[in-house]
């Protein structure tokens, strides 16, 4: 098991390693100069635009970049932006806990009403709580999430005035795009819990319950949701992580602060030393999930414990 | 959806997961299904047979040339007329919708194609070479799918110019991490079973065993999951759209329709609920067979049936 | 002789408080408020400012730095007004006016100025303002350490200063320039702190320090800026009514990019104020009794479609012609802006120094004349309706950048529909990376800019030939007629005699169909109806020492 963990901890390193050389090879083959998209073309000479380059150390040769960078990354230091010219590490580590909040609680949304929805229809199957359960889950995955969010501002911020349309300070402005980010996630959970539930519903073991006579809400509870949550595990790992990448849109339209935002712009800056410091932190949080997620199944799971860990 | 490339992979995700339902299902023995069901997966058909009719036969079905710029009726509300009014250019909305059906599908449908490809190859000699080549090619599934998928896609945008291609290769690509750990999965759970064994045995060839055993086995559950990742890489698309990267062509899909009408939203409904609506029901649709079939297609549950 | 200049303190100040009102009540000529707009401010002359308060605007952009020596975007420079002043300001009528500079001369040979500071005005960190602090400014500016963007450009030919006494400056010129002065009123030569920029470095965009009515307190990225009032301020331009310290307590800066969230916050009453109203909100909002709008045409160069001369078939003054006679501006300006937006006659915006009105009108659309003028060249209509020659389809290629900032990517599709009727085929490409495909490749035939700037002088970076290793310009335009006059006007100190010059360059431009102009850039801003004494300077950018909240 340790052995197994530790080969865990040394591969997910290498993901993450992998992942900035990645990134790093495609924004050295990327046509196109972020000095250019640093000033104004039309006013600026082209020898200003020349020292930039040289200062920016931009017309070295590939490996001496490549190296300088993953030296330099060791010391703590991921360089300053091309754009700000501010430290990179601060200005993301700034923003990580807007994004980290809004993720945790569209999880949280996408976990309530997925579940509740999920055990709900598959314990009610074929009546109306069964139908909205499932209609509500196939919208969920259905809909672009810009979309739904631009008609929850309508409704609730412009029309109804409940909510702010727009921030990243206070729980009232978290409400909304949570509720767009988690709707989704929802709409996959409801789908898989209520899938699980009934197929648990059905196991021989139920039944040798029914017959000892167990109340059916007590079965319900305690013997099928809790079996029928272990592949919800999963998703919901993989919803986490999924969430945090749809920050990208859902900080845009809310105008959220936030990682997901800084990412856009620095893409279209080609502001390569941002880009490189927010995959680094989402590759850690990936690489974290999943080696949890492996974990729990692990432990819940028998059969893949013995086994070893999962990749 | 999410991000792009994050509601592929999603898709992707969400097939593992369906997959994972659909074989514990199985163990459970006799499933019981509504009326209501079979109502949704008829309305589902028939909504998709009129999509594909849109996409092959547009200009039988739309009133109105998509491209007629008519500058006197512009952000015209719904009316006998103009079923779903006119836009900021006075365009038709149905007949754009009508029109944009057969982009938005093939964006799907491509993206999708070569996403499998990629992935059910490199998850197929991953799950059967094994050992080191397993090891390498996973890893690699691991870093593109760490990488955020917008990342992805927003720079293969950018670097290879803008085009309908392009959207196709970024949606992708962002996608074949999923498939291949699908298609792994499923080659090393065959592999394992009586029949191979017994194959392997009697002294077959690892081509034919590949060939004759494995892949027929594992496809259909890839193809399941091609199916619902088909809904996704459309709100991929709508997604990339939104965020500036979609293509500036005379007939949008809908997407950027979405996209490009969702400033009117508090002056003309119109422009961009009608193609939100149709991208939900595609995808809707997509999803309701796709289920079905999921559960129709498992060979164990075949036998029983 | 020397040229003197003395404005008149007392008519300066009569004269700038009236055309202030006059702006708030639409009669203006470039800087117009709707109705609502006016009756608030009738309702703002009637009541006293009211002290305190703490105001919001939303931005649509987020500044790139709060330095404006190393800014590149318009919309840093709204902020930089708050925080910073300038050495002189642009008057409404377009004259120039005093600001940190009182008095200003011209040397006969125009190599060099001479200002006269402002006494008793200090920085925000309590140094003192002097011509030291101006040289210093304008020296690091043209010094390649500090990585100048834009204010490189507008200050140049400057070459170095002399600091003559405390509170007067030299300033030495590399050539004469007539445009000089008036960019020193520009907010990209608004004059920061010494003391904090030496100590700050690179970090000092993001701990900016200046003279201006609003001090910094923090920036949170992609969020908001907050500013809070600088109670030592008394040394007001007169380009708001109030020279002295700010009514407002504070003035937050809101980074809100996506339209419908941004007006949605004004009307759920989020922010006070949203910049960059879209059209379509535009005649919503006009109706709306809980809003008001204000509008200000920026003046500079219009938005201009350039075509690239090195392309062919568009090297030809035909071909040019005919696609100049087959786009219907006023349709597109009309369809798309629902009348909120002014269409553009020529090179130059009205409301500048020598713009042609006589180009006004001259142009209308004549799909015939076109055809024929295609069919003169040779290129015959194919099977598709697409004209040939040579077996050479007639294709534009029509760049534009994205995201569709001003509807500009909808101007194309419209383009595209309607150089349908004279058989050319365009290409709309719609790029991210504007700066690869049009400043580095020059893959264009057709490329839309615009360009706020106070002095026609603009029309030099433009339009004059370029020598090799310098930028070349988006037209590639290569006139020695065009260069002569361009260049006469950039040194002639007779004004009469410039406003010639550059009729002659726009009507050249014009005739030669060079260009499409196409709108003139309204600077648009939903506010609350609480909002009050809120005006915009004649490049559209925000004054916020006047503003207060009415209860």
């Amino acid at each position: 098991m340790i052995q197994a963990i530790g080969s865990r901890l040394f591969s997910s390193l290498l993901v993450i390693v992998g992942s900035l050389a990645l990134v790093f090879c495609i924004f050295y083959l990327l046509p196109g100069d972020p000095v250019l998209s640093m000033v104004d073309p039309t006013t600026v000479s082209p020898e200003v635009v020349e020292n930039l380059r040289e200062q920016l150390g931009l017309n070295r040769p590939f490996h001496e970049r490549l190296l300088a960078y993953f030296g330099d990354m060791l010391t703590g230091d991921f360089g300053r932006s091309l754009v700000g010219s501010e430290p990179v590490l601060p200005k993301i580590l700034h923003q990580v806990p807007s994004t980290l909040l809004l993720t945790a609680a569209s999880a949280l949304v996408a976990i309530v009403v997925g579940v509740t929805l999920g055990v709900l229809s598959a314990v009610r199957k074929g009546g109306i709580i069964d139908l909205l359960a499932r209609i509500v889950g196939l919208f969920g995955i259905s809909m672009p999430t810009f979309w739904s969010g631009i008609l929850l501002i309508l409704i609730f911020s412009v029309q109804l005035k409940w909510l702010p349309a727009m921030g990243s300070d206070g729980f009232e402005t978290l409400i909304l795009p949570a509720l767009a980010l988690g709707f989704v996630g929802a709409g996959s959970i409801v789908r898989m819990v209520r899938g699980s539930m009934l197929d648990v519903l059905n196991e021989p073991f139920v039944t040798t319950l029914r017959a000892k006579g167990l109340r059916e809400r007590l079965i319900q509870i305690k013997h099928v949701l809790r079996n029928a949550l272990i592949p919800a595990v999963t998703l919901i790992g993989m919803q986490i992580g999924d969430m945090l990448a749809g920050t990208v849109i859902i900080e845009t339209v809310f105008s959220r602060q936030g990682i997901g935002r800084i990412l856009a712009d620095a893409i279209m800056a080609k502001d390569l030393p941002v880009v490189q410091g927010i995959v680094f932190f989402t590759a850690i949080v990936y690489v974290g999930i999943n080696l949890l997620v492996d974990l729990s199944y692990a432990a819940i799971d028998p059969r893949i414990r013995r086994k070893g860990a999962r990749t | 959806m999410k991000t792009s490339a994050g509601a592929a992979r999603r898709g992707a995700w969400r097939g593992r997961a369906g997959l994972a339902q659909a074989e514990t299902s199985v163990r459970s023995g006799k499933r019981l299904r509504f009326a209501s069901s079979d109502i949704l997966i008829g309305l589902a058909g028939i909504a998709l047979v009129f999509l594909v009719l849109c996409a092959l036969f547009p200009s039988w079905i739309a009133p109105y040339s998509p491209t007629e710029m008519n500058t006197a009726a512009i952000l015209q509300a719904p009316s006998a007329a103009h079923l779903f009014g006119t836009d900021y250019f006075g365009r038709d909305v149905f007949s754009l919708i009508v029109h944009g059906t057969r982009d938005s599908l093939l964006i799907g449908a491509s993206s999708v194609i070569v996403g499998v490809l990629i992935g059910a190859t490199l998850g197929s000699v991953a799950g059967y070479v094994g050992g080191r080549l397993d090891a390498v090619i996973m890893r690699v599934m691991d870093v593109l799918l760490t990488v955020p998928g917008i990342l992805l896609a927003l720079t293969i945008a950018a670097a290879l110019g803008p085009g309908l291609r392009n959207i196709v290769l970024a949606i992708a690509i962002s996608s074949v991490p999923g498939y291949a750990r699908v298609m792994r999965g499923q080659i090393m759970a065959i592999r394992g079973r009586g029949y191979v064994f017994a194959s392997r045995a009697i002294g077959a060839k690892p081509s034919f065993i590949l060939t004759k055993h494995v892949l027929p086995n594992s496809a259909a559950p890839l193809l399941v999951m091609a199916t619902l990742g088909l809904g996704s890489s459309i709100l991929a698309g709508a997604g990339l759209s939104f965020l500036g990267l979609g293509v500036l062509k005379e007939i949008p899909d809908w997407g950027a329709l979405l996209s490009q009408g969702r400033g009117y939203l508090t002056v003309a409904w119109w422009i961009c609920t009608f193609p939100g609506l149709a991208i939900t029901l595609f995808v809707l649709s997509i999803n309701l067979i796709g289920d079905r079939w999921r559960d129709a297609v498992d060979p164990k549950r075949k036998g029983r049936a | 002789m020397k040229k003197r200049f003395k404005p008149a303190y007392a008519f300066g100040a009569f004269a700038l408080a009236l055309t202030t009102v006059l702006a708030g009540c639409g009669s203006s000529s470039n800087s117009e408020a709707t109705a609502q707009a006016a009756s608030g401010s009738d309702t703002a002359t009637a009541s006293a400012p009211v002290q305190g308060g703490d105001f919001t605007y939303a931005l649509a952009t987020s500044p790139d730095t709060l330095d404006p020596r190393r800014s590149g975007l318009a919309v840093s420079v709204r902020v930089f007004g708050a925080l910073y002043d300038t050495l002189l300001v642009r008057n409404a009528d377009g004259s120039l006016g005093p600001s940190l500079a009182t008095e200003w001369e011209q040397s006969d040979d125009g190599l060099s100025y001479t200002l006269k500071l402002k006494e008793g005005v200090k920085f925000q960190d309590g140094t003192p303002f002097n011509a030291e602090a101006v040289k210093y400014n304008f020296d690091s500016i043209i010094d390649p350490e500090t990585k100048a963007a834009n204010a490189l450009a507008l200050l140049r030919p400057y070459k170095s200063s002399e600091v003559v006494d405390e509170y007067t400056i030299k300033l030495n010129l590399e050539t004469a320039s007539q445009a000089f002065l008036g960019n020193l009123s520009q907010g990209m030569l608004s004059i920061v702190s010494p003391t904090a920029a030496k100590e700050k470095g690179e970090d000092f965009g993001k701990n900016p320090i200046g003279t201006g009515p609003f001090k910094f307190v923090s920036w949170s990225e992609n969020a908001e800026i907050k500013l809070e009032r600088n109670p030592d301020y008394a040394w007001g331009s007169g380009e708001a009514k109030n020279t002295g310290a700010a009514y407002l307590d504070n003035l937050t800066f809101k980074i809100v990019p996506e339209e419908a969230t941004r007006i949605g916050g004004v009307q759920s009453g989020q922010v006070l104020a949203a910049e960059t109203v879209p059209p379509q909100n535009i005649v919503a909002l006009e109706s709306d009794p809980n809003t008001q709008l204000f509008k200000t045409n920026t003046i500079g160069l219009p938005y201009t479609l350039f075509f690239n001369l090195e392309k062919k078939p568009w090297d030809e003054l035909k071909a040019r012609q005919a696609v100049q006679l087959a786009v219907d501006v006023d349709t597109i300006v009309k369809t798309l802006y629902l009348g909120t937006y002014e269409r553009a006659w020529s090179s130059l915006t009205p409301g500048i120094l020598g713009y042609d009105e006589s180009l006004e009108g001259k142009i209308s659309p004549n799909l015939e004349k076109a055809n024929a003028l295609l069919d003169e060249l040779g290129w015959v209509k194919g099977a598709d309706g697409i004209r040939e020659k040579d077996g050479q389809k007639l294709t534009l290629h029509y760049v534009d950048g994205s995201p569709n900032r001003e509807k500009r990517n909808d101007i194309a599709a419209m383009i595209r529909e309607q150089l349908k009727a004279i058989g050319v085929e365009t290409e709309v490409e719609i790029t991210q990376d504007i700066a690869t495909v049009v400043f580095q490749n020059w893959d264009y035939d057709l490329y839309g800019n615009s360009q706020v700037n106070a002095d026609p002088n603009a029309l030099s970076a433009f339009y004059h030939s370029t020598k090799e290793g310098e930028r070349r310009t988006l037209n590639g335009l290569s006139d020695p007629e065009v260069d002569k006059w361009l260049e006469e006007a950039g040194v002639e100190k007779d004004d009469a005699k410039r406003i010639e010059l550059y009729k002659k360059v726009q009507q050249y431009i014009s005739d030669q169909a060079l260009i499409l102009p196409i709108y003139v850039f309204p600077y648009t801003v939903a506010a609350a109806k609480s909002v009050q004494g809120l005006a915009f300077d004649p490049f559209g950018y925000p004054i916020f020492n006047d503003v207060y909240l009415s209860k």
